[in-house]
């Protein structure tokens, strides 16, 4: 069996974000890059269905610059077998990157496609969504657990207010939430090793995929700035604020 | 007398509550009950100043508080002295964005200070485990450490000014910021590392430099202590470090017992070194994983893992910099002795065989800031051994250990300074002249004695 894992390159979750002074965006000069948070765990997942011997080849797919490479070695140290780039300098948004995806999956025919449910840079949620329609397969989201059967996944998902338990036929597309595992680190020797596994190059182009963005930003802002506290001198004043200024009491 | 106490700094800011007085009497040593008369929290200087000034009328002494981080008693009151506590001087002053400095109050605790740089887009690059209770003054009291001194050095190279109290009450501001001052004795730089004997340290101008660049966090397996300083030159030779620790498989065990956190690797290891280096380009990466190759060749490495995510980051840090917090209920008896880099593999080696012979019966945990030269040697208390019983038998062997650090010439206290712990083995690393005139220099500040008296210099109380 065959997994197709997909893994973007985002802005580190413990950066600080700063938006541009101009409004077009989060500044990006010299930010750390990492893996987005949900794709390693659903690289993890891959992995371990490779080394318990259901999947026979890890494949990890990344749609960006030519600085996404670094993320593919990260997948390969982990143990991915080989990595695919489709390079482009383009704003890629969830659409044009689930058709890319649909491209590769025509191509590698995986049995199972891992994604993060959402990356942390645009929390969009929606490229595992889109590629499984645009595929016509199954999907099973927001995965806290799979367990693989003959020719079908059983899924826990996280759902509001509790655990939904699903079957899906194989292919699927798997979106991963938090609780599926914990990502293991890339050990060093793993990280020689992966310099050997190969990475394909493409452009949109050679997949006949138009990555034209369709959603244009008008105004990037930072979240409202929380007003500063106030220490109080006694009971009696915080008594007189929480009910005549905060009126939270009466 | 707390009638006019309480006149200087008002009614709620001196307190006598038994809970408050063990609280503000100690730091993180255990070895001394805690019996200040009592607690007052002054908000600026000029309170300090009056205080100071009562106290010398009084014949009352003082004992500084900043975080109680502390590690050898220096914040320790066991003998009815007002502890002078800096909890409520915690305002930033100013901050320069030309001269890259922040002037502080000494409450400041030193995540805070971290975290205002980072707003500034600057770096505050003193840094250890306790930056979220520790505080400025004391830091700079004791001339603090941490895991960052390989690349930035201590406390010391960040201060570019003081405003100071003495033991006498005069109010004094050191330096103030300037970068050159060839005018004379620096008595900023005596202040640093005094642990409160000289006076009180009430502002701080600290320097801050530019952020620095993406760090990648590397921990290795090492199976002999002794081949870490082989590792470090190795590593040192192809990439800018920032970090070289390291601790044995035994403070790792405390770690992942207290923590619930897996184990890094699938094969333990005797011993692990936690490197940080700085990545500025791709090939710095590359010369990371050359310098990972060659110890792998040379037998020093069996195995290393590296964060790929500043959460990852934090992680490994964790093995490292929770050990001291998971080995506190043990009541670890602390040694922190440094010898010159380059001595340490012979150093460890004779310290491993005595203390090997000298402890059968005790657990000892290994850890330090190894490319510094620093090793923290803890030894733990066995559960049915007495405090006091367990204490003793420390002394004894310390002062075996200490001969070694001697005929290293090395340091008793490489960063946890003297405070009442240390002072008897003051004598292992400084000369008789020298102490006879720290002790005279001590008479000019505080001619009184009324600055943490008992601290520091043996023989005074």
């Amino acid at each position: 069996m065959k997994v197709l894992v997909a893994a973007k390159r985002v802005v580190d979750y413990n950066v600080n974000i700063r938006v541009l002074s101009d409004n077009t965006g989060v500044d990006l000069n010299n930010v750390k890059m990492s893996l987005n948070p949900f794709d390693e765990i659903a690289i993890e997942e891959a992995v371990r269905l490779r080394e318990a011997g259901t999947a026979e080849e890890v494949i990890v797919v990344s749609v960006g610059t030519s600085a996404c490479q670094e993320q593919i070695r990260t997948a390969l140290a982990l143990g991915a077998d080989r990595g695919i780039l489709v390079e482009t300098d383009e704003d890629m948004q969830p659409l044009a990157i689930a058709k890319v995806l649909k491209a590769i999956v025509d191509k590698e025919q995986p049995s199972l496609v891992i994604a993060g449910k959402q990356a942390i840079d645009g929390d969009n949620s929606q490229t595992g969504q889109m590629l499984a329609a645009l595929a016509g397969l199954g999907q099973a989201t927001f995965a806290s657990q799979l367990v693989m059967g003959d020719g079908e996944a059983t899924v826990t998902r996280e759902v509001d207010g509790g655990a939904e338990t699903i079957t899906v036929k194989l292919p699927a597309i798997l979106t991963t939430d938090l609780r599926l595992n914990e990502p293991r680190y890339a050990s060093l020797p793993n990280i020689m090793k992966a310099k050997k596994k190969p990475i394909d190059v493409y452009t949109p182009e050679d997949l006949g995929v138009d990555v034209t963005p369709r959603v244009k930003t008008l105004k990037v802002e930072p979240p409202a700035s929380r007003k500063a506290g106030i220490i109080v001198e006694s009971v009696e004043e915080l008594v007189d604020k929480l009910r005549n200024e905060a009126k939270v009491i009466s | 007398m707390l009638a006019q106490l309480r006149e200087i700094v008002g009614h709620h800011n001196v307190t006598t509550e038994a809970s408050d007085l063990e609280h503000f009497g100690q730091d993180w040593t255990r070895f001394f009950k805690p019996a200040p008369m009592a607690i007052i929290f002054p908000k600026n200087t000029e309170q300090v100043v009056q205080i100071v000034k009562l106290a010398n009328q009084q014949k009352l002494a003082l004992v500084p508080s900043g975080g109680r981080t502390g590690l050898s008693g220096g914040a320790v009151a066991e003998r009815g002295e007002l502890v002078v506590s800096f909890d409520k001087m915690n305002q930033v002053l100013s901050f320069d964005e030309t001269d890259r400095t922040v002037t502080v109050q000494a409450g400041v605790i030193t995540a805070n200070l971290q975290t205002l740089a980072m707003s500034k887009g600057l770096y505050y690059p003193v840094d250890f485990a306790s930056s979220g209770s520790s505080q400025i003054g004391g830091n700079i009291a004791t001339n603090a450490g941490g895991i960052k001194v390989l690349r930035y050095g201590l406390s010391r190279d960040w201060v570019a000014g003081l405003t100071v109290v003495t033991g006498a009450g005069e109010h004094l501001q050191l330096n103030q910021g300037l970068v050159k001052n060839a005018t004379g004795y620096d008595l900023r730089h005596l202040f640093i590392g005094s642990e409160g004997t000289l006076g009180l340290i009430t502002e701080a101008t600290i320097r801050l430099t530019r952020s620095p660049p993406t760090l990648k966090v590397v921990l290795l397996a090492v199976p002999a202590m002794t081949d870490t300083i082989s590792i470090l030159r190795t590593f040192d030779d192809r990439v800018d470090l920032s970090a070289f620790e390291f601790f044995s498989d035994q403070a790792l065990d405390h770690v992942i017992r207290h923590n619930s956190i897996p184990l890094p690797f699938a094969v333990r290891a005797s011993y692990y070194v936690l490197l940080e280096y700085e990545v500025k380009a791709t090939p710095d990466d590359v010369a990371a994983l050359d310098a990972f190759e060659s110890c792998v060749t040379a037998g020093w490495v069996v195995d290393g893992i590296v964060g790929e995510s500043e959460q990852q980051n934090r992680s490994l840090w964790k093995y490292r910099e929770s050990i001291s917090e998971s080995i506190t209920r043990h009541m670890p008896y602390k040694n922190d002795v440094a010898v010159r880099v380059s001595q340490v593999p012979g150093f460890l080696a004779q310290v491993q065989e005595k203390v090997e012979s000298a402890y059968p019966e005790f657990e000892i945990i290994w850890f330090g800031h190894i490319g510094d030269g620093n090793l923290h040697l803890n030894i733990l208390k066995p559960e049915s051994w007495s405090a006091v019983a367990f204490k003793k038998e420390c002394e004894l062997v310390s002062e075996q250990i200490m001969s070694i650090v001697a005929a290293y010439q090395g340091s008793v206290s490489a960063e946890h300074g003297v405070g009442l712990l240390k002072k008897e083995q003051l004598h292992f690393s400084r000369s008789p002249e020298e102490i006879e005139i720290m002790v005279r220099l001590k008479d000019v500040f505080d001619p009184n004695g009324i600055m943490n008296p008992g601290k520091l210099l043996p023989g005074i109380s």
